[in-house]
Parts: structure tokens; sequence; C-alpha cells
């Protein structure tokens, strides 16, 4: 063996064991235990069914996962539309302001994101720092109702979320050769077909990698419909949590989690079968 | 040469500071107490440590069925106190998970009500001795809300639209659906069931949000003038907005019993019970009680506590309200239409 290849493999072994240990090993126990009966006692029957997946299939279930795609789906879409005008205003300004701007939006991840949900109770309650600013000045009369409801949950979805795609959409976009934007403005393109014709396909894959890391995680923040839903709302997060919390329904609880990996997986693939390369999704 | 002395002190220095560590945990007895959340002051905890010398190490649970979890996925041994409630203490006996008691170890065993022994889920008080009982409550703002409010069907008034806080618990909730429409809170019965959905979806418009980490919150803020939350949370809201009235609604409220139980191959059970009696002496009670007002179930501590908490129904719960509540059942399988509905609720 080469050299070069010994600390190949002794720089890839930590990531190895990681992957293997704490995501491929417990991956495999949900699996297994997917097939297993629930005793309702907390424990669990060690024989193969596949009831627990004929169950998830319950007109009940099947509209957790429509509304968890739906809540998961808007959120997606908020975070595209506030990235894309950020990302490209960022872009054109100097390196060493990119640089800090960039530093700025991964700045909340120093904090607990439960602890930053708690910091959005105090501005948006009804008798919160945003309705008493509106109330004060008289631009309401009545305190508005900015929590506990969908507006709420998308609030707290689209805060938590934004920098998972402002990230990769920003290393898109800075991989776009200036000479290109000044090609299309030379041949007289207008700024909106600058966008769709140049920037968005140059920008796909991160894009992509931006939504799958945006929509994935929403279908089961359950915190947030937690505490800026009102806990009024059950998405696939609440559901899987209940399963194995309240329910005592472990196997069942297993099944969603796969059906859920299966649906991410299944993404992918689209991805995949449309041309887009893995490689790309690695953050070019 | 320097170096190689610089390394070797050390290394020296590291390996004694791990042989003394490890030799005063072997002297010092510990006992590893699971409990809930909020429950107990962390200074009755630290006094009983420098009373009996004893270490405690003290580790929380948000639910019965964590605690569940918690104790059956660890090793046998790990946890030699917990706090379950009735029903849990009902299946823990019937998966083998508790240690009989031995009441003859505990001093101060007598210090409790006898009202509240032998209790359906444990008839004898063979595995659990109670610690406090809690029961849910309506609470209501009289500063806003003027109306007669007797019964849960009164919450369905359109005047409460998004004003109602409720725990976040499905057993309660939809036990409370049930009462309200004359059923038995631990039915199994499909139609009644049924119905208990379609109720509470009349009600869904007024609810204002689910939450069970801090319902009192809602009450404080004034986010919401209604809610129906546990004697001890409302009696707290109550400290800090007077205007809160509580109501216990005439169907009956939902109950609950936490009690002292040893899990099976507890290693340090003497350590347990020199816990339990400690906290069944009147004066640790008292300063328990008054840091969690939940209804205290000890007739030695009852008579320190002032008018405060005697007078306040709230946190001591009548014992009609008692004699007219009821627990929640462990009912098997069926648990699994109760979730359906919770997810068809939400």
């Amino acid at each position: 063996m080469s050299n070069k290849k010994i600390w190949k493999i002794f720089f890839l072994a930590p990531i190895i064991i990681y992957v293997a240990l704490l995501i491929a090993l417990p991956l495999c126990y949900i699996l297994l235990i997917s097939f297993f009966k629930s005793d309702y006692y907390g424990g669990m029957i060690s024989t193969f069914t596949i009831q627990n997946y004929i169950d998830v299939f319950d007109q009940v279930y099947v509209s957790v996962f429509l509304k968890s795609i739906l809540i998961a789906g808007i959120t997606t879409i908020i975070c595209i539309l506030i990235s894309y005008p950020f990302v490209i205003a960022v872009s054109h300004k100097h390196p060493r302001t990119q640089k800090i701007l960039m530093t700025l939006v991964m700045v909340p991840f120093l904090t607990n994101s439960l602890i930053r949900m708690y910091g959005w109770l105090v501005l948006l309650r009804k008798s919160g720092v945003i309705n008493q600013v509106l109330l004060g000045t008289g631009i309401i009369s009545e305190p508005l109702s900015l929590m506990y409801n969908i507006p709420g949950i998308l609030i707290g979805m689209v805060y938590t979320l934004l920098p998972f795609m402002i990230l990769p959409l920003y290393s898109s976009v800075s991989t776009i050769e200036p000479y290109l934007l000044e090609a299309a403005s030379d041949l007289g393109a207008s700024k909106i077909k600058t966008f769709f014709k140049i920037i968005v396909p140059q920008t796909l894959p991160g894009l992509f990698n931006g939504s799958l890391m945006v929509f994935t995680p929403a279908l089961g923040y359950f915190f947030i419909i937690d505490i800026l839903g009102g806990g009024k709302m059950m998405i696939l997060g609440n559901l899987i949590k209940n399963q194995f919390l309240t329910a005592r329904n472990w196997p069942f609880g297993a099944a969603i989690s796969i059906i859920l990996v299966l649906i991410t997986s299944l993404i992918i693939l689209a991805y995949r079968k449309l041309g887009g390369k893995m490689d790309d999704l690695g953050g070019a | 040469m320097k170096k190689v002395m610089k390394i070797s002190i050390t290394i020296g220095c590291i390996l004694g500071i791990c042989l003394l560590s490890g030799c005063s945990k072997e002297t010092n007895q510990v006992v590893n107490v699971l409990n809930w959340s909020s429950y107990i002051p962390d200074s009755v905890i630290r006094e009983f440590e420098k009373e009996t010398g004893l270490q405690v190490n003290y580790s929380t649970y948000s639910s019965n069925e964590e605690c569940l979890a918690k104790v059956s996925s660890a090793k046998e041994g790990t946890y030699d106190l917990i706090f379950p409630s009735d029903y849990m203490i009902e299946i823990m006996i019937k998966r083998e998970m508790l240690e009989p008691l031995e009441q003859n170890k505990l001093q101060n065993i007598n210090n409790i009500d006898s009202f509240y022994l032998n209790q359906s889920f444990d008839p004898e008080n063979k595995y659990s001795i109670p610690f406090v009982m809690a029961s849910t409550v309506i609470a209501v703002n009289r500063e806003h809300i003027s109306d007669d409010i007797t019964s849960y069907q009164d919450l369905l008034n359109e005047n409460y639209r998004n004003n109602i806080t409720l725990i976040d618990d499905q057993r309660i909730i939809i036990g409370i659906a049930l009462l309200a429409n004359g059923y038995d809170m631990n039915t199994v019965n499909e139609e009644e069931l049924e119905i208990a959905k379609d109720w509470l979806l009349k009600l869904k418009p007024n609810i204002k949000a689910f939450d069970s980490d801090s319902p009192k919150n809602f009450l404080i803020t004034e986010e919401s003038d209604i809610a129906v939350l546990w004697n001890a949370e409302a009696a707290l809201a109550y400290q800090e907005n007077h205007n809160i009235e509580f109501i216990y609604p005439v169907e009956g409220s939902a109950l609950s019993m936490d009690n002292f139980a040893i899990p099976k191959g507890a290693r340090n059970q003497e350590a347990a019970y020199q816990f339990i009696d400690y906290i069944l002496r009147a004066d640790v009670m008292e300063k328990i009680i008054k840091s969690y007002p939940y209804k205290n179930v000890n007739q030695a501590t009852q008579s320190l506590l002032g008018p405060d908490y005697l007078y306040n129904i709230a946190s001591n719960i009548p014992t009609s309200i008692i004699e007219n509540g009821f627990y929640v059942k462990n009912i098997g399988e069926s648990v699994k239409l109760y979730d359906k509905l919770w997810a068809e609720i939400k």
C-alpha cells in the first residue's frame, strides 16, 4: 500500500466510523424495529409484520403527510424568494464585505435554536415587542395574531432554515463568471432575463441543495410547531415523537421515519434523473 | 531532559487526580434519583446531602412515557428512585419493573394521609407510596371574562374564540371531551370517542394553544383568558395575577397521583429509602409544597402550610373534587384509537 493511501484511510477513518456508528447503525435499527409489533407497555414484540406500514396509509396519517409537505413546501419557497436577492446583492460587494455578511448569516447558529424560538415568543406575543410598537405608534388598534397559527409556524421555520438556503446558493452564485453577466447586458438582455437565463441555470445545483436542506428538516421540526404554532398542528415530526413518547408505539414511529427517509431519497433520485450531479450537492 | 521531566510530571498529576477521584467515588454513597422536572427544589436536595453525606445524582423527565423509556432502556440498577404516576405504576408492575417496598424501613410512613393510600393502581401500596397529587382545573381571568362557567360545555361559547389554552396531553384532553359528553374518561368505545372528537373539533376555534411546558405563562402574560391546566400551574399563575379564578367543572376533573417507586435491581436501595423518608418528613414536604403547590398528601405537613395554600382551591384541592375525579387508566392497545383521534383533531 502506498504511503498516500494509508494517509487517506487515516484521515477518512473518523468520518467513516462516525457515519457508521451514529447514522447507519441507528437507521438499520429503526428499519428493523419498523417490522416489529408494539406491546403498548413501552416494549416491542420481535415478529415480522408489515402492519405498521399499512397503518401509515390510513387517511388520518396521510393527511399529516400532506400537511407537512405543504408547510415544508411553503417554507422552501419563501426561503428561495428571500435568498436569491440576498445572495445576488452580496455577491456584488467587495470580497471583504462578502465575508462579513456571510459570517453574519451564520452567527445565529451560535445560539441553540430552541432558545431562539423562545426569543421569538417575546417578539410575537400579544403583549410582545412588535405589537407594542405597532399599537404605540397607532398603526394598529388591536394586537395582531402573529403566533399560535400558521403564520407563526412559517416565521419560525423560515427564520430557522434560511441559512441552509443562503449558504449553498451563495456558493453557487459566487462561481458565476462576471463576464457572463457582462455579455448578457452587452447583448441587451434585461435584468429579469439575465436572472432566468443565466443566474438560475448556473445556480440550479445550489438551489436544489438548499431546497433539500430546508425542505427535509421542515418536515420534522416539531419544536417550532409546539412553541410558535401552539401545538395546534401535527406534522411528521410531532407524529413520530408521539409514537415514541405518548403512544408507546415505537415500531409505528419507526415505520413513519423510514417512509420519511424514502421520500427524501426519492427527491434526490428525481434530481439525478433530471441530470443533476451528486457532486454538485456537496456545495460547489 | 527538562521537557521529559515536564511531561512526566504532567502525566503523574493527571494519574493522581484520576486515582483520587476514583477513591472518593467508592467511599461516597450515592442515590440516583429520576424525577419530574420542577418537582423538588434544589435546596431540599442539597440539605439532604448535607444531612446524610449521601450524594444525589438527580436527573429529570417530563412525561411518564419518558420515565418508562429511560428506566427500561438503561442498564438495570441505573436508577434507585423514580416518581411515576398512577397508570404508569400499573404498567411498571405488569412489566415487573419495580421492587416491592419495605414500608417498615420508613419511619415517616404514617405521615401520609390514609385517604390517599390503597389506590386501584396499587391496591396495597406494595410497590408505590404517594408523593403528591394533581388535578386539572379551569382557570379563568375574571378581569376579561365574567360569564358563569361551571361545565366543560361552557368552553364552547363563541365569545372565547382563540382564547383557551389546553395542556398538550392527548389522554387528558380527549378524556375531558368524553367527560363533557357524559362518558367514561377511559372509554375504548369507538362511537363515544367519535362524539368526543366532534366535540373537540367544535372547541378547536376557541383553542389558542396546546402547551404542557408552561401553560401558566399564557395566563400570566394574558395571552389567553381561559386555560385547562394542572392545579399547581394554576396556583402559580394566581401568584402573579390575582384576577384568576379556579373552576372545577361539574363533570369531574382528571386526577393524577405521583408516587415513590424503586426500580427493579436498584443498587442503592438503602439510600433510596433514606431519601423517601427524608421527603416524607413534615418540614421537608412543606418546603416542596411551598415551591410547587400540588396537592399535599402528607397530614403532618398540612398544619404547617399557611392560609395562602390551604384556602386556595387550586393548590389544596377539596376532597369532594378528588372524590368526583378520574384517573387516566392504562388501556393497552386501545391507546392507538386515542393517538389517531389526536392526529385528526390537530
